[in-house]
């Protein structure tokens, strides 16, 4: 499930290659991923010890800020991921938001060094959670009408945007759930039952309350009507102070940036399971059918035991096709082994004296 | 003309609708039991052919009468015989929305390689889900037991359908693990 993993896969496996190359390699990658995050690695033959890492990413929140910059609080959290290796470059890539100088020298030695590249492949991910952050905390009086805040909509995957409603005790989370085909919607809702039975037990009692409704909650009530048309319905989770504590808060943001992609891909997998379930089931069943060991075995049952006339013929006759069709293929087989010798006027030879007489009293062979 | 039977409801512990389940699958059996007495009959009108009478329905001496046996008004098996072929048209209970998709989804897919089993008709009678068509070959080569065993498709889509309830239940509770 490469989609909701914290670490770009793509970008974990160039920089393995780049670090564990015996020789100094020449890279120049674009990659582009889940979540409109656009990648550039450069690395020259010339200066093997260092490599720069050029990232792009679609504004989580298109209304709210004015530019495509990057905020202080997200440079310093990028900073903070493995700060003796990663530095901010002076100058930056054009078109790209931020380039990372990647000092390849100073990743550790032996098995660390798989840990902290996987770190740097996170910096996507470092980059969204901490936009999130910032909008969850910057919290601007001039949204709040009578008391209910204005929802905001945030923008992971272009076709799936969600909204994140502030209100004085909690955060709600809301869903809008759309699918192409009839089926996917069925197999979501049986899951979002699910979602919220198991949420509401007492064992989960910590996790955020969440509710699935075929209508838009309240909160969404006056935003745009393309926002609000689903087929899927609305899933909503209540995240309160205890959900964004310490370290749950990165737990929790990229939870909810990716339920979108974590629900699409459990219908996908459904879908494969329904499949081979039925393709199972299938042949158990062509197997009961087709059963003929077992057939064999009755018949040879039947004839032990005193049965009616009837049964005795059905046996005789099954005996007697059995025959039949062996002595048919024998047959086949002998003339087949006939026709492979070749011989100059055997043939003919014979047809006039190797065939069984057939005796007929109509007919009479004539006497050369 | 044909005769309607239903299924007997038993006062037990049970559910009503478990409590009905049985005497249906034994009327359907004991009916299948009786109708399945087919013997070969060569075609009356094509010389050298032998054809499924139950499908054409030309000659009405050979058709006996039709036998619908309805467990409720969802639920109904018509089995149609004739002196040498038997059809049997299942209408499966749908009690919501993910059993409906499921069961066109699991008969689409036995319909489709209907080849594979030989008494399966590629498309059901209009107002059923599937239909089986058996000859008196079918009862010569296989078990008859058997082919009745293999008409329970009730019980293939319960099973379908839990399995994907308890797959969504597993998949929901390690997503709401991660926030604990």
């Amino acid at each position: 499930m490469t989609c909701i993993e914290r670490a770009s896969p793509a970008l974990n496996q160039i920089l393995l290659k780049l670090y564990s190359a015996e020789k100094p390699m020449e890279i120049d990658h674009h990659l582009y991923e889940f979540g409109s995050a656009e990648y550039h690695i450069l690395s020259e033959a010339s200066d093997p010890r260092v490599a720069f890492l050029s990232i792009s990413t679609a504004p989580l929140c298109p209304g709210v800020l004015a530019t495509n910059e990057l905020s202080s609080y997200t440079i310093e959290m990028i900073k903070a991921l493995c700060p003796a290796v990663v530095e901010i470059a002076e100058s930056r890539r054009e078109g790209y938001q931020l380039t990372l100088k990647l000092n390849l020298t100073k990743i550790p030695r032996g098995k660390d060094y798989i840990k902290v590249i996987k770190e740097i492949s996170t910096v996507h991910s470092v980059i969204l959670s901490s936009q999130l952050k910032e909008i969850l905390w910057n919290f601007n009086s001039d949204n709040a009408i009578k008391g209910m805040h204005k929802p905001i909509k945030l923008v992971y995957n272009p076709r799936e945007p969600f909204f994140v409603i502030r209100q004085p005790q909690q955060i709600i989370a809301v869903f809008p759930i759309r699918f192409a085909e009839k089926s996917d919607v069925i197999i979501s809702t049986a899951f979002f039952q699910e979602l919220v039975d198991v949420g509401s037990s007492d064992r989960y009692a910590k996790a955020p309350p969440c509710s699935w409704s075929a209508i838009p909650p309240p909160e969404l009530r006056g935003e745009a009507f393309e926002d609000l048309s689903t087929n899927g319905g609305f899933v909503s989770f209540d995240i309160s102070s205890h959900h964004v504590d310490g370290k749950r808060l990165d737990k929790t943001v990229w939870n909810l940036l990716n339920f979108n992609a974590y629900v699409r891909y459990h219908v996908k997998i459904t879908k494969g399971f329904i499949q081979r379930r039925m393709r199972k089931r299938l042949e158990n069943l062509v197997e009961v059918l087709h059963h003929r060991e077992s057939l064999e075995q009755d018949n040879e049952q039947i004839t032990r035991h005193q049965g009616c006339s009837c049964t005795k013929r059905l046996v005789r006759s099954s005996k007697y096709s059995i025959l039949k069709q062996r002595w048919g293929n024998l047959g086949r087989k002998l003339k087949r082994i006939h026709f492979r010798l070749k011989i100059q006027g055997f043939g003919r030879f014979r047809q006039r004296w190797l065939r069984l007489p057939k005796f007929s009293s109509r007919e009479y062979t004539k006497l050369d | 003309m044909s005769s309607t039977r239903r299924g007997n409801h038993h006062h037990h512990h049970q559910s009503p609708m478990a409590s009905t389940l049985r005497p249906y699958l034994t009327c359907i059996r004991n009916t299948l039991d009786a109708a399945m007495c087919l013997q070969n009959f060569p075609c009356q009108e094509v010389e050298r052919h032998n054809k499924p009478e139950v499908e054409l329905k030309s000659s009405p001496e050979l058709l006996l009468n039709p036998v619908l046996i309805c467990r409720n008004e969802a639920e109904k098996c018509l089995i149609e015989t004739s002196i040498n072929s038997l059809r049997i048209s299942l209408k499966v209970k749908q009690a919501d929305e993910l059993e409906n998709i499921l069961t066109k989804k699991f008969l689409r897919f036995l319909s489709m390689r209907a080849e594979a089993f030989q008494v399966l008709r590629r498309k059901p009678v209009q107002g059923y889900d599937i239909s089986f068509l058996i000859t008196n070959y079918h009862c010569e080569e296989m078990q008859k037991h058997k082919l009745i065993d293999f008409i329970d498709i009730d019980k293939e889509i319960s099973e379908l359908k839990m399995s994907v309830n308890t797959r969504g239940r597993l998949v929901a509770t390690e997503f709401l693990k991660q926030f604990i």
